[in-house]
């Protein structure tokens, strides 16, 4: 196990590496000059050459990676020639010309919002996609099944921004039901903190429910195939017995190592969830940042992203090589 | 089969689309500004200026007929998503294959490729580099607007998208080399090219094509969700993702303009997916998911 | 000045925002006296039963944050508006009233009067007040002045902000037309020097002298921008005013702030300001919050509501358009339900097409580009007659006399063209040029309502036998890709407003090099040589008729195509009113086109 564990972790650190290439060099094809951008009225190629050296971007290329890499580590200062540098401490992600603020502070400040948002979008899709997938593979083959069945496929027909802006216009423009989102953390009013995300939750797990019903039905019904679970009802088992005990428990183990994948997958949903929302989370961060054309906060955003995803993907397999022990030998 | 019948009127709409719009006159083109009213632009009437000249009213502001800019709407979101699904299928089939098969360093290479790709953050990425990378379509020889759009959606979603399918297609691949009669091509001294295409290959159409009808839809949707960011093509073209962004101004006084190109888009993709769903059943009646 | 851009599709989504772009500026003042209202805490000198101190009021806005808080770098007309209103002082200010020409005219801030003017407006002074501090209770002195303003040299540090400083200043300049002065980060002895001949203060602190390089008639209205006082040991450079609070010196100073969707800059009072040293300020409301990243449809509906907290409430950026019907008869008419509290009135802003005369040098083109276009069509896409009117040169006809009609679609294209525009004219203006039409290539902000307007361009351009390609950019970098001469394409989306009611603002900023806002990328000499003959005229009267004359020649050059002089609706919650309007009622302060900040107050 730890030879795996080690193979793996080493991969990953592999891959964070080939991201951080792949990203940063994605965007340097960006559009729009970072030193003509903080440059206003009035501005002249002097100032604008001047600005280039002190956002450092007058280095050459491989020059300005190897600093964005060792700043991720030491930190760096920005024009440290100049008696007004700007220093940003290590891990540095950037420093944001745009915001005045280093990269990593405006992506911990919007952090929290899409924690909360993708966890209670999963919470969400989790109890309703698990408990009318069972629901459905307990009845199968009758009305529920078959209704169960209709709404996971609208479900994951429907696309997420129409569902969201439906969702606007009546609970909120036509029937008033919920006040105008306004986000607050959950520690300072818990009310308006649901009263806000109820809906953003929805809109985030209307797709993964529609896809979790028909993954929960087709384990389990799978699983009452299975040897052991006939060899249970044979025995004279209470079918209660056996579907809670046996079936559900087998079939529902690679259900939860696909969540821990779909948990990290969210943060892409939550581009749209929050734009139509106003919610200050890291995807609507990201948008702004591309609207700002802010360079330093668009590579940082996509590198904790992408970086989040890979930590998640080993997580999963690590955590799967402990349930499943063949998949070590693999 | 009531939805392959859908699927095939969507499709001659989608190809004879330009034909109907001039049965009932009306064009996406053409700015009707007796439709809207000087004051603010509002369209004079129900519903968004519902009449007899714009069956499903008009654009605020511009007076161009809805129902017309839906049908080429429909058109390009039909040209994006099957294009591009056909690339991705291409793509995986092949990718996958070779994974499968080659096994080894090559496999293990293309796995972490694959991993590196679905870790990246596709909406922001495809967000952020739209206008350069259609710049560089440009620069290539593609001609500028919606021509370079267009690809650049097709490429995006298909770049993005083959692992998916590669997967799956090494693991059947990885499955079908064991069995007996492709072992016996081998032992027979059959050439890597032919056990390929003449053994395996044919071995792999049904999830290849219960795939691609499943992809297909998720692909008019991704368009309309980028098209939505406003990563789309140019106007005065338009598709349903860029009406329905358009609408959200609108919608709390003519909420028509959400209703309409929201519920096409929906009947769209729920007979794709219906459809896709039968396919399977019919090809694997164990189901899967 | 810039109006904030509409930075925003995503947001646009939500929101339909209008994008657009211009600047403000302004003018004048008035010293009447504005009406005291008692010290910062205690209102109780209160002069009418009306206005009473107390409450808070609520900025509500679609921004996550305000393009810059530096004092130095802040150049939107809202923002200045804002900004001067409450935490920053200057030497003068604007006079809070719903009369535009009172509007305009200049009242002594931190200075004592309207500043001294001598060898024929080449040295300017102006004498400080007394007990005139910061929040901390330090004095202001020249030396906080003259620091501010060095820090304006800076320009890899403290950009985007106003140049006057940079332009007028007598300090001496390389052959490339660059300040020898790079400011006062990086100055040596000998370069702080030059800034210190320049701007020199009196042995007590309280007068500071301006020395400049030419005669500039209004230069008591240029310090109006950027010229506030910072002290310098709490320069905190680039991120100055974000990462900690800048050092207030006005009746309010930051509390906290926070960008982002959600996030609040809030503005409490400031101990150490008195009423006794700024009989021009009334601070009522006890404090201020702005609420960052709100969809704008979200806002337009709470104002209209106002309930609860937004009764108190602003939008910071004015009305989306398709909201406008529920507020508004017409452009000149409020609904009785919103009377008082809304407000319709043209801002500072002149929407317009630049044509890149470098690739575009033919002049009958442009006559036809200008005369194919169909501005009927644009406006109603833009809101119809909400927006504004149709535009018959850079200069608008708020700026008072510098105005005069250029008769630009009566006369100068050599017929009257219908606001539909005339193709078939067009037309007979290209075979008359001797040209084939050429291929334009169109430049906006990529938003879904600049996107429309584009193909409304490109649409009646092409009726004239244009080919017309669309190349949209990216919003929040229009203008920094526009201004590359490598990047610009032959027309493009633009705006300018008057920095101060004085169209040396307009014409030199929108048509020379030197102006710096030159997207048309004009460079005629013999024009260069009238402006800069305008700019030195002393005799205000005569400088209005050489402004009109000039303002009329850049039309016959057709160097762009004026498309709108806009029209802003604005709404503020049932519970705020005004001093200077009438019966407290809501109105556009003339000279940032903003709404009026420092005159609200809360009725109780």
């Amino acid at each position: 196990m730890a030879a795996y564990v080690v193979r793996r972790v080493v991969m990953m650190v592999g891959l964070l590496f080939v991201l951080t290439v792949a990203v940063f060099f994605l965007f340097t094809l960006l559009p729009g000059d970072p030193a003509r951008l903080t440059c206003g009225k009035a501005c002249s190629p002097q100032i604008i050459e001047a600005n280039r050296h002190r956002l450092g971007y007058d280095q050459p290329i491989l020059t300005q990676y190897e600093e964005f890499l060792s700043g991720l580590v030491v930190g760096r200062t920005y024009s440290a020639d100049s008696p007004d540098p700007i220093v940003c401490n290590a891990p540095c992600l950037g420093y944001s010309f745009t915001r005045h603020e280093q990269v990593l502070t405006l992506i911990t400040a919007a952090a929290p919002t899409t924690f909360w948002l993708a966890t209670g979008a999963f919470i969400m899709w989790i109890s309703a996609g698990i408990s009318l997938g069972i629901f459905a593979a307990l009845n199968h083959g009758r009305w529920p099944d078959r209704l169960v069945m209709g709404i996971s496929l609208v479900g994951y027909s429907l696309p997420s921004f129409f569902i969201g802006l439906v969702l606007i216009f009546f609970v909120i423009l036509k029937l008033n039901w919920l006040p105008f989102p306004a986000y607050v953390s959950p520690f300072d009013n818990p009310f308006q903190f649901l009263q806000t995300m109820i809906l953003p939750w929805i809109v985030l797990a209307v797709l993964n429910t529609a896809f979790y019903m028909r993954l929960t039905r087709n384990q389990v019904l799978e699983t009452f195939n299975e040897d052991f679970v006939r060899t249970a009802r044979a025995k004279g088992l209470p079918e209660r017995t056996v579907v809670i005990k046996h079936a559900l428990r087998a079939g529902l183990t690679p259900l939860v190592t696909a969540a821990g994948m779909d948990l990290a997958a969210l943060l892409g949903g939550a581009i749209i969830t929050e734009s139509i929302f106003s919610l200050p989370g890291l995807g609507a961060l990201a948008v702004s940042s591309v609207l700002e054309s802010d360079l330093p906060l668009i590579t940082g955003i996509t590198l904790v992203t992408s970086a989040i995803i890979i930590v998640a993907n080993l997580v999963v397999d690590l955590l799967y090589a402990v349930i499943d022990p063949r998949v070590r030998l693999a | 089969m009531i939805c392959l019948i859908i699927l095939i009127v969507f499709y001659l709409v989608g190809i004879f689309g330009p034909v109907v719009a001039g049965m009932f006159g009306i064009s996406p083109y053409t700015f009707d500004s007796n439709a809207i009213s000087d004051l603010g632009g509002k369209p004079y009437g129900a519903f968004g200026g519902i009449s007899l000249a714009h069956p499903l009213g008009v654009e605020w502001g511009t007076g161009r007929d809805i129902f017309a800019q839906l049908l080429f709407g429909l058109r390009i979101s039909l040209i994006i998503s099957t294009t591009a699904t056909l690339l991705t299928v291409t793509i995986g089939v092949l990718i996958g294959i070779i994974a499968g098969y080659a096994g080894g360093i090559t496999d293990s290479l293309l796995g972490r490729l694959m991993d590196l790709i679905l870790a990246f953050p596709f909406l922001l990425i495809v967000l952020a580099l739209s206008g350069v990378l259609t710049q560089r379509l440009t620069d290539l020889g593609v001609p500028e607007g919606n021509v370079s759009r267009v690809l650049y959606l097709i490429l995006v979603m298909s770049v993005f998208g083959w692992p998916y399918l590669a997967r799956i297609v090494r693991g059947q691949v990885l499955s079908l080399r064991e069995r007996e009669f492709v072992e016996a091509a081998v032992s027979m001294g059959a050439s890597r090219r032919r056990i390929l295409f003449t053994e395996i290959l044919p071995n792999l159409w049904a999830p290849i094509l219960v795939y691609a009808t499943l992809t297909l839809p998720s692909y008019i949707g991704l368009e309309a969700a980028l098209s939505f960011l406003n990563v789309g093509v140019l106007p005065p073209d338009t598709t349903f993702g860029a009406m329905l962004a358009n609408s959200v101004t609108y919608f709390n006084v003519v909420p028509t303009y959400l209703f309409i190109p929201g519920t096409v888009l929906v009947i769209l993709v729920v007979s794709f997916n219906l459809f896709g769903d039968s396919l399977r059943d019919a090809l694997d009646p164990k189901g899967g998911h | 000045m810039e109006r904030r851009m509409d930075k925003g599709w995503l947001r646009a989504l939500a929101l339909g925002a209008v994008a657009a772009l211009a600047l403000s500026a302004c003018s004048s003042s008035t010293p009447t006296a504005s009406q005291a209202p008692g010290s910062t805490t205690q209102p109780t000198t209160a002069p009418t039963a009306g206005p009473k101190a107390g409450g808070t009021v609520y900025l509500l806005t679609q921004a996550d944050q305000f393009d810059q808080v530096d004092p130095q770098r802040s150049y939107t007309g809202e923002d200045l508006a804002f900004f001067s209103s409450t935490i920053y002082r200057s030497l003068e200010a604007y006079t809070y009233s719903p009369d535009n020409p009172t509007a305009s005219k200049l009242t002594p801030d931190l200075a004592t009067d309207l500043g001294t003017s001598t060898d024929g407006a080449k040295t300017w002074s102006f004498t400080l007040r007394d007990g005139v501090t910061f929040q901390d209770g330090s004095p202001i002195t020249c030396a906080d002045i003259a620091y501010g303003v060095s820090r304006t040299f800076a320009t890899d540090v403290i950009n985007q902000g106003p140049t006057y400083a940079i332009q007028d200043l007598n300090i001496p300049q390389d052959a490339k037309g660059n300040s020898q002065y790079p400011g006062p980060y990086k100055a040596t002895a000998a370069q702080q020097a030059l800034f210190d001949a320049a701007v020199t203060c009196s042995a007590d602190g309280k007068t500071i002298t301006f020395h400049l390089s030419k005669p500039v008639a209004d230069f008591n209205y240029t310090v109006t921008l950027g010229f506030s006082p910072v002290p310098k040991a709490a320069d905190t450079g680039e991120s100055y005013g974000v990462a900690k609070p800048p050092m207030a010196s006005g009746p309010y100073e930051v509390q906290s702030y926070t960008t982002g969707k959600g996030g609040k800059m809030i503005l409490v009072r400031n101990p150490n300001w008195s009423q006794a040293s700024d009989p021009y300020r009334h601070p009522y409301p006890d404090q201020w919050e702005v609420d960052f990243g709100l969809d704008p449809q979200v806002i337009d509906q709470r104002l209209i509501q106002s309930t609860g907290t937004d009764q108190t409430a602003i939008s910071y950026a004015g009305m989306q358009p398709q909201n406008l019907a529920t507020v508004f008869t017409d452009p000149t008419t409020t609904l009785p339900a919103f009377a008082g509290r809304a407000v319709s009135a043209y801002d500072i802003y002149t929407r317009y097409l630049w044509i890149n005369v470098q690739k575009v040098p033919n002049l009958l083109i442009r006559e036809a580009m200008a005369a194919a276009l169909d501005r009927s069509a644009m406006k109603k896409n833009l809101g119809g007659d909400f927006y504004g009117d149709y535009a018959d040169g850079a200069v608008k006809p708020n700026i008072g006399a510098d105005y005069a009609p250029t008769g630009l679609w009566t006369t100068l294209l050599g017929e009257a063209i219908p606001d539909t525009g005339d193709p078939a004219y067009a037309k007979t203006l290209i075979a008359k040029s001797g040209v084939a039409a050429p291929t334009i290539t169109y430049n906006y902000p990529d938003t879904p309502v600049r996107g429309k307007e584009a193909a409304i361009i490109q649409a009646s351009l092409q009726a004239a036998g244009f080919k017309v390609t669309l190349a949209p950019l990216p919003s929040g970098s229009y203008y920094s890709t526009v201004f590359d001469p490598t990047k610009a394409g032959d027309l493009g989306y633009g705006g300018w407003g008057a920095d101060w009611p004085n169209a040396s603002t307009v014409v030199p900023d929108l048509f020379t090099q030197a102006g710096g806002w030159d997207l048309s990328q004009v460079d005629d000499s013999a024009f260069n040589a009238e402006v800069q003959a305008a700019a030195a005229e002393t005799d205000r009267a005569k400088q209005s008729t050489d402004w009109q004359a000039l303002n009329t020649e850049t039309m016959k050059n057709v160097w762009l195509i004026p498309t709108f002089f806009g029209l802003s609706q604005d709404l503020v919650g049932t519970k705020l009113a005004t001093v200077a309007g009438a019966n407290g009622a809501l109105y556009l302060w003339g000279p940032y086109g903003s709404k009026p900040y420092g005159d609200f107050y809360v009725k109780q």
